[in-house]
Formats: structure tokens, C-alpha cells, sequence
């Protein structure tokens, strides 16, 4: 299990990457400061604090943008720089990129629970149960680094795959309706219901907070079935790619 | 004019920019206008100001690179002066941008939005757009590569859109971000958006683009320094 002893060295990579370190929890950080303290204690109309409403779902999207590090040390490593080295290394190419998405994803969850305690320390915001939080996290950041890396497997062009991953970040945001309401059309409502994985994310987590464990179960499940879907098309996808 | 040629052709050669440049002021026309009473214009013509950042820092990147591969350097050496590949360069994203706000002002009014005064909109967007490029052009001289340096104006935007108040109105904020708001050149857009839609004083419009055009000149003078190494 060579491979995965790697991800202690991937791990210190990735904490010296300090720009991706500022966009993925300097930024949130900076945002969340700003309209927590714009939005105070105004309350919504289903009863919860606008505020936990716009907190949960900013931390659960950035979540969505955790896989462009994955996406990124996989490029680097096994497509570009140091492809011919890492290839003449003993060691089974696919686990180390496996591992590598271990790693991205365990990463993206540290930046999340950071940002969750800084929410309910510093903004007393109402995340419902921490462990289920934690999880529901975790069901994020896997997806956001798998879908990453099916894009990275699926397209020749490296920018262009980058760029996809950005359009699904921000089309995930923009259908849930956090720039602007989206129109009442039955096919968004439909994807935001059953398929938009910040939806089903942030449902999951508002279930569990207001008491209903079923539904928020529901979520989850539906969160995971996304990733075994996103997990076969990798898998597809990697196939063929993979050096 | 050949660096103008020149740059408007590397622009151009960039699918995704060709797409990135048409798509988003078109997709920003059908924006729908937003039904509590602000943003105050359409959706897309509250937020075109955030495109108009992002298409400058996208576009003001080629002279990054420029000075990442060397072509500064050997430009230096060429009997070209640094000012005429500044200004070629300046003029060919200015082109694109303006084509850009026509764009999307003509086809608003096309599309029957209501736009109040079409011709003081344009008018603002071509400051502003002359202050987004100056902001890139000086951002990017405190950096060496391009991704990293669009990577955290990227940052920069939602920041200053978010505290400038065009995602935001200035009023709801706390009175210390109401008085900061108050640097960031994003302020003046939306101060001069609602000039558009509410006012009088027609020198309260010159003040807004002098100061929007100060900042301009701030950052051309920033930007625009040399730096060959």
C-alpha cells in the first residue's frame, strides 16, 4: 500500500498551496463575515434565520469547487509535469490517483469543518447536527472530486475540462437560485428537487436540523446514488484515459 | 497599428474567448428583472459590471503573458516604445468591450427592457469599462503568472461587487461597510445606476464618471510602468 502512504506528501502540497487555500476558505471566510453580519437576525419565512439558510448553502457550495484541487494534482502528476517520472516509479498509477483523490477529497472536507466551526463559534448559526453536517460534507466533497476528475478523463483539453468544472459549480449555484430566483419551471424544480446536489445537500442538513432524520436520510441517499453514478463514469471515463 | 491588429487576433484565436466574450452579454440581456424592486435595472445590467471586470482581467492577461514568455523583453530590443505597445494593446480590449456594451444596450432595447436612459447607460458602462481595464492592468503588474493573478481577482470581484453594492444594496449594510463601500469603484456603478433610474442633477452624473474616471487614470498610471524582468 505504497501509494496511499503518499497522501501524507500530497497533503503537505496541498497546504502549500497557498492561493487555493485563500479562494477556498479566504474567500468563504470573507463572504460568509460579510453577509452574516448584512443579513443579522432577520428571520425567513419558514422560521429559520436567513441567515443559517444563506451560511449553510454558501459553505455546502464552495464545497462544489473543492474538486478542482483534486482535478489539478491529477492533471499535474499523471497528464503534464511529472507524468514520465511518476510512471517510472514502481508503484500502480491508478491507486496513486486514487489516492490523490483521497487526499483532495479529505482537504476539501478540513476546509469545510473549519468553516463550520467558524460559523457557529463566530455567527451561532444552526447546523443541525454537527456528525450529520460532517457527512453530508463529505457526500459533497466526493461528488465535487469525482465529477471533477470524470471531466479531466473525459476531455483531451485540460482548460476546457477546468472550465466545465467551473460551469458545474456555478450552474449548480445558479439553478438553486442563489444569484436570482430561477423561474417556476417544472424541469428546474425538478432538478433542484431530485438532482442538484447543493439542493439535496442543504435539504438534507435543513431536514435533520427541524427534527425530520427520515427525509434528511432521503437526501442523503439520493446525494450518494449521484456518486455511485459519478463513481461509475469515472471509472468508465479513467479507463481509458489513465497512463 | 500592427500590435492592435495583432492583439485583437490573439484574442480572437481563443475559442473560449470568443465564446466567454459573445455568450455572456447576450445571456446577460435575458436576465429577467428582479420583482422586489431592486436591483433597480434588469438583473443583466446590474450585474454587467462583474462581466465587465472579469472580460478586462480575462483579456489584460495576454500582456501577462507577454512578460511570462519574454515578449516584453525582446519588445524592448524591437524599435516599438513601450507606450505604443500600451496603448495598441489598451485600445484593442477597449474595442472588444465597447462592441460588448453595444451589445448588449442594443439588444435590451431591442428586447423591450426598460432601461430608462439608454444612451447615459452606455455612457457609464464605457467609463466603467475604462476603470475595469486600468484595475486589471494594474492588478496584473503585481503578478507573475496569469492564472495565479485571475485566480485571486477573481476573488477581488465578488468582493468588491459585494461590498460596492451591486449585489447588495449600500443602505442594508452596517454603517462602517456603508462608509468603505465608498472606495471601491463598483460603488460608483451602481451609484450611477441609480442616477440612471431616479435622477435629476445632471452634475451628479459628471461626478459619478469623473471619479469613476479618476480611478482610471489611478490604475493606468500604476499599470502601465514597465517592468521588463
Amino acid at each position: 500500500m505504497k501509494e496511499l502512504a503518499t497522501i501524507r506528501f500530497i497533503g503537505i502540497r496541498m497546504s502549500r498551496d497557498f492561493i487555493t487555500m485563500i479562494l477556498l476558505l479566504g474567500v468563504p471566510i470573507i463572504l460568509i463575515t460579510v453577509f452574516s453580519i448584512i443579513l443579522g437576525e432577520v428571520e425567513g419565512l419558514s422560521g429559520t434565520p436567513i441567515r443559517d439558510e444563506t451560511v449553510v448553502l454558501l459553505v455546502l457550495g464552495f464545497q462544489l469547487f473543492g474538486g478542482a484541487i483534486t482535478m489539478n494534482y491529477v492533471h499535474q502528476d499523471l497528464f503534464a509535469e511529472r507524468k514520465n517520472r511518476l510512471l517510472s516509479l514502481p508503484m500502480n498509477t491508478t491507486l496513486y490517483g486514487f489516492s490523490i483523490m483521497l487526499a483532495g477529497i479529505i482537504y476539501s472536507i478540513l476546509l469545510g469543518i473549519i468553516l463550520i466551526t467558524y460559523t457557529t463559534m463566530v455567527f451561532d448559526v444552526n447546523w443541525g447536527n454537527f456528525i450529520w453536517a460532517l457527512l453530508v460534507i463529505t457526500l459533497m466533497s466526493s461528488l465535487s472530486s469525482i465529477v471533477c476528475l470524470v471531466f479531466t478523463f473525459s476531455v483531451k483539453n485540460f482548460k476546457i475540462a477546468e472550465r466545465l468544472s467551473e460551469v458545474y459549480g456555478v450552474g449548480m449555484i445558479l439553478l438553486a437560485g442563489l444569484f436570482f430566483p430561477m423561474p417556476d419551471n417544472a424541469l428546474i424544480n425538478m432538478f433542484n428537487d431530485y438532482v442538484n446536489p447543493l439542493m439535496l445537500a442543504y435539504s438534507s442538513i435543513d431536514q435533520v436540523r427541524s427534527g425530520g432524520l427520515s427525509d434528511g436520510w432521503l437526501y442523503a441517499a439520493l446525494l450518494s446514488v449521484l456518486i455511485l453514478i459519478a463513481f461509475g463514469l469515472l471509472l468508465l471515463t479513467g479507463r481509458r484515459r489513465m497512463p | 497599428m500592427t500590435i492592435f491588429r495583432f492583439a485583437l487576433k490573439r484574442i480572437l484565436r481563443d475559442k473560449t474567448n470568443v465564446l466567454f466574450l459573445t455568450l455572456f452579454p447576450i445571456a446577460a440581456i435575458f436576465l429577467p428583472t428582479a420583482e422586489d424592486g431592486w436591483p433597480l435595472l434588469p438583473l443583466g445590467y446590474q450585474y454587467f459590471g462583474i462581466l465587465l471586470l472579469f472580460v478586462s482581467i480575462r483579456l489584460t492577461s495576454i500582456m501577462i503573458e507577454d512578460r511570462q514568455k519574454g515578449v516584453v523583453k525582446r519588445l524592448a530590443a524591437a524599435p516599438v516604445s513601450h507606450f505604443n505597445y500600451l496603448w495598441q494593446n489598451l485600445l484593442a480590449f477597449s474595442v472588444i468591450m465597447i462592441i460588448q456594451i453595444i451589445i448588449i444596450i442594443s439588444g435590451g432595447y431591442a428586447y423591450g427592457h426598460e432601461l430608462y436612459e439608454p444612451w447615459n447607460l452606455t455612457i457609464l458602462y464605457l467609463v466603467f469599462m475604462f476603470t475595469a481595464i486600468s484595475i486589471s492592468l494594474a492588478w496584473n503588474s503585481l503578478y507573475r503568472s496569469k492564472e495565479s493573478s485571475f485566480l485571486i481577482f477573481m476573488a477581488v470581484i465578488v468582493l468588491m461587487a459585494l461590498l460596492g453594492g451591486i449585489l447588495f444594496p449600500v443602505e442594508m449594510m452596517p454603517v462602517v461597510f456603508e462608509r468603505i463601500a465608498v472606495i471601491f469603484p463598483t460603488y460608483w456603478l451602481s451609484e450611477g445606476i441609480e442616477w440612471i433610474v431616479f435622477g435629476e442633477d445632471r452634475g451628479d452624473f459628471l461626478f459619478i464618471n469623473g471619479v469613476l474616471l479618476l480611478y482610471a487614470l489611478f490604475f493606468l498610471i500604476i499599470g502601465s510602468i514597465r517592468r521588463i524582468s
